[in-house]
């Protein structure tokens, strides 16, 4: 009897079946064990704060935030340890991992996820660090009105670290060849548009192909810029007031006499960068950092000044982004510990001209980085003040308005109008209000 | 003289016994078997719970979620069919249907029709044949990401290069993606040139296996071409055809990328097939409920489909 025949006899058919069992369990244990292991363990009784972050700029910008969030050490040795998570199907990853515990204790987000999470009861309110935040001086430090829309009933539900502003630009020297003043209200508006044309360019610069909300944001501006918005001042869908309709009526004349580029319906914010970059887009809604964004630093593209609606109304949107914390964390003390801390130190962020979006507070306006442009002291000066959210003409923001924002309602909305496809603006704000209802909680 | 006959060997052999073999006696036959059923469960056992944890966990998850109200935390109230009466009702739904049938046919028949073409080219001897071959296959091997954004540079704005030759040309500027039938037409030509590749693969493996005599019998018969693709090509490669048609008829359906990166849908929903709705629903509006509804009825038509073709497939395996 050979040394084989006897390892052969000797594993026999109810070894292989339990070696077999054992095998395939290991991925249900591990599954299984995966729960446990989240928050990434040790780290003393601070633990070890996962905080999730988007790729909100370019890729330096995340190997910045990850370098600061790494560099929190909190009380009881806490620290924190930083993922990146992409903008793709981004809620459904926040989604199944807070589902399954594995979720982050702080993060950054969509603009109104926090308000969706709260609605589940996943957020933990950020009150006592907006109390730290009184006690240390940085409250004082946010711009006017940045932290309002974050207070629901029952406390902060998130704080704002950048926001994210639509401001008109605009491009020199076209007005120049056109010879035409710079718009201040909606008929100037209209002649420049007539102007842009006659020099191949366009006045209402915009986009709504696939990814891009630029254009479902220049329709709600508009509203807003006419004194009205989505909803009403108590929060509810309040699409068919007059201002909406007139303002839409102003868009599809815009469309009508071509002011809008016919293809805007179709443009990626790729291909609306080349237009503006090409000299085709005029004036039109854009982001902060146009020229870096489009590569073209010349000087040429300015931000404009903000247009008058025909009620004597100013107004701009803004998205406030914001870091939210989550109920399932090591330790909420800790969790706060490092909010306050990452907050302190969002200026490197701006010092390193990282961002594509306003700092909420005053003091990194005023870094030289960043208050060297005249672009950005214009938007802070002119633009910052007259701001309101997705929530407007209401004030708060809430779950809602995610549906809203990038939803098919609003985006059908957009595209009807740029195309001209919506002839009758009060008819095709009647179809967005159904479609809205549609899909919002009750 | 053998003692075993033609019928009891085959029997035999069946019960994996060679020739002269004694097998077991009949009374230990049952005992056998039972053990032999055991071994079976044990062995099929793994399989059967992971594939039931795959598929089966997922599957009975959609079902709750198309039943309930809720969204991707929680599971909501229990409102029975109404999601799926509210997508069936829902004129947005009935397009997006459209859409995916045109789609699904232009990106089957479109793909079958080059591949068959090209693989018909390439099994002649034409010089650089196999350079040539590798060439055509890049469409499917490249990213749809990068592909896409290729197309999208190519026709996405007045000045981007096809619309340009078209002016140059006198045939006005088309506007591909902003012009809602323009939008349905380049996302079905992008599908196709995506997909031939994959078609003209299927069909040159089908086409290798085919013997060269048959055509040789066919041309002394006095067949012409066009009788002999029809009456000798076409039936040889049936089964190829079909099993194609299945794989695409499915890649068509469950098409997310093509049609999500070039047009994202629009414009306004000209191009949102159902997949994307089903996006949409979920991710977009939020609305959990309906948009698996949305999936769970894609599902059914394509397993009715698969099944239809799959029947083909016997039939022309048969013949």
């Amino acid at each position: 009897m050979n040394v084989q025949s006897a390892a052969t006899r000797s594993f026999s058919r109810r070894n292989f079946l339990g070696l077999t069992a054992a095998a395939a369990s290991v991925p249900l244990l591990a599954a299984c064990g995966g729960g446990s292991a989240s928050q990434g363990g040790g780290g003393g009784a601070g633990g070890t704060i996962k905080f999730w972050d988007m790729p909100w700029a370019t890729p330096a910008y995340n190997d910045s935030a990850k370098k600061i969030a790494e560099g929190f050490s909190g009380a009881n040795n806490a620290k924190a340890n930083y993922q990146i998570i992409q903008w793709n199907n981004f809620y459904q990853t926040f989604s199944s991992a807070i589902a399954s515990k594995t979720g982050p204790a702080v993060s950054t987000g969509g603009g109104f996820q926090a308000f969706q999470f709260e609605q589940q009861g996943q957020i933990a309110y950020a009150d006592k660090v907006i109390e730290k935040m009184k006690s240390n001086g940085q409250f004082d430090d946010f711009l006017p009105g940045v932290l309002d829309p974050f207070k629901s009933d029952k406390g902060y539900v998130a704080v704002p670290w950048q926001l994210d502003m639509r401001v008109f630009w605009y491009r020199k020297s076209l007005f120049e060849k056109a010879n035409v003043a710079l718009p201040t209200d909606w008929p100037s508006l209209l002649e420049a548009g007539k102007a842009l044309k006659k020099v191949g360019a366009f006045g209402f610069a915009t986009g709504a192909g696939s990814g891009n909300n630029y254009g479902n944001h220049s329709m709600i501006m508009m509203m807003v810029n006419n004194g009205g918005g989505v909803w009403s001042k108590d929060g509810e869908l309040d699409l068919l007031n007059d201002r909406n309709v007139e303002a839409m009526e102003f868009v599809l004349e815009l469309v009508s006499n071509g002011i809008v580029d016919p293809a805007a319906v179709s443009y990626t914010t790729d291909n609306m960068s080349a237009q503006w970059k090409d000299g085709k887009a005029g004036f039109g809604l854009f982001q902060v950092n146009v020229p870096q964004r489009v590569g073209d630093t010349s000087g040429d593209l300015l931000v404009a000044d903000p247009i008058t609606g025909p009620h004597g109304d100013k107004a701009t949107i803004v998205f406030p982004n914001n870091i939210m914390m989550y109920k399932n964390t090591p330790s909420q003390e800790a969790s706060e510990e490092f909010l306050v801390y990452y907050l302190g130190q969002l200026k490197e962020l701006w010092k390193q001209k990282l961002m594509s979006a306003l700092p909420v507070f005053k003091s990194i306006t005023e870094i030289p980085e960043f208050a060297d442009d005249p672009n950005n002291v214009k938007i802070v000066k002119d633009w910052q003040p007259i701001a309101k959210t997705f929530a407007s003409q209401g004030s708060t923001l809430n779950a809602n308005l995610a549906a809203l924002d990038g939803g098919q309602a609003l985006n059908q909305f957009s595209q009807s109008i740029l195309t001209g496809q919506a002839t009758d603006a009060k008819t095709a704000l009647q179809t967005f209000q159904s479609g809205l209802e549609s899909v919002l909680k009750k | 003289m053998s003692s075993t006959t033609a019928p009891s060997g085959l029997s035999r052999a069946r019960r994996g016994l060679a020739p002269g073999g004694s097998g077991a006696s009949p009374g230990r036959k049952s005992k056998l078997s039972a053990q032999t059923t055991r071994t079976f469960f044990w062995l099929l056992l793994p399989s059967v719970v992971l594939l039931v944890l795959i598929h089966g966990y997922p599957l009975i998850h959609a079902a709750v979620q198309a039943t309930h109200d809720g969204d991707l935390l929680q599971t909501g109230n229990f409102v029975g069919g109404e999601n799926f009466a509210n997508v069936l009702s829902s004129p947005a739904f009935w397009k997006a249907a459209q859409f995916t049938l045109w789609f699904t046919i232009v990106g089957v028949f479109g793909s079958w029709l080059v591949g068959l073409g090209l693989a018909l080219l390439l099994r002649t001897k034409i010089p650089a044949g196999n350079t040539f071959k590798v060439l055509l296959l890049l469409p499917w091997v490249v990213p749809i990401v990068v592909s896409s954004t290729a197309w999208n540079w190519l026709v996405a704005t007045p000045d981007s290069l096809i619309p340009s030759i078209f002016r140059g040309l006198g045939l006005g500027t088309p506007l591909f993606l902003a012009d809602p039938t323009l939008a349905s037409i380049t996302v079905m030509v992008f599908k196709v040139w995506v997909s031939f590749p994959f078609m003209m693969m299927m069909i040159s493996a089908a086409l290798a296996s085919v013997d060269t005599t048959v055509y040789e019998a066919a041309s002394m018969d006095g067949a012409s071409k066009w009788q002999q693709f029809t009456q000798i090509t076409l039936p040889l490669i049936a089964r190829s055809t079909y099993i194609s048609w299945i794989l695409m008829t499915i890649f068509c359906v469950n098409d997310f990328p093509t049609i999500y990166l070039l047009t994202g849908g629009g414009p306004v929903s000209a191009t949102t097939s159902l997949v994307v709705l089903a996006y949409r629903t979920v991710f977009q509006d939020f609305a959990t409920g309906p948009g698996v509804a949305i999936a769970f009825l894609m599902t059914m038509t394509l397993v009715v489909i698969s099944v239809i073709l799959y029947r083909q497939i016997r039939k022309s395996s048969v013949e």
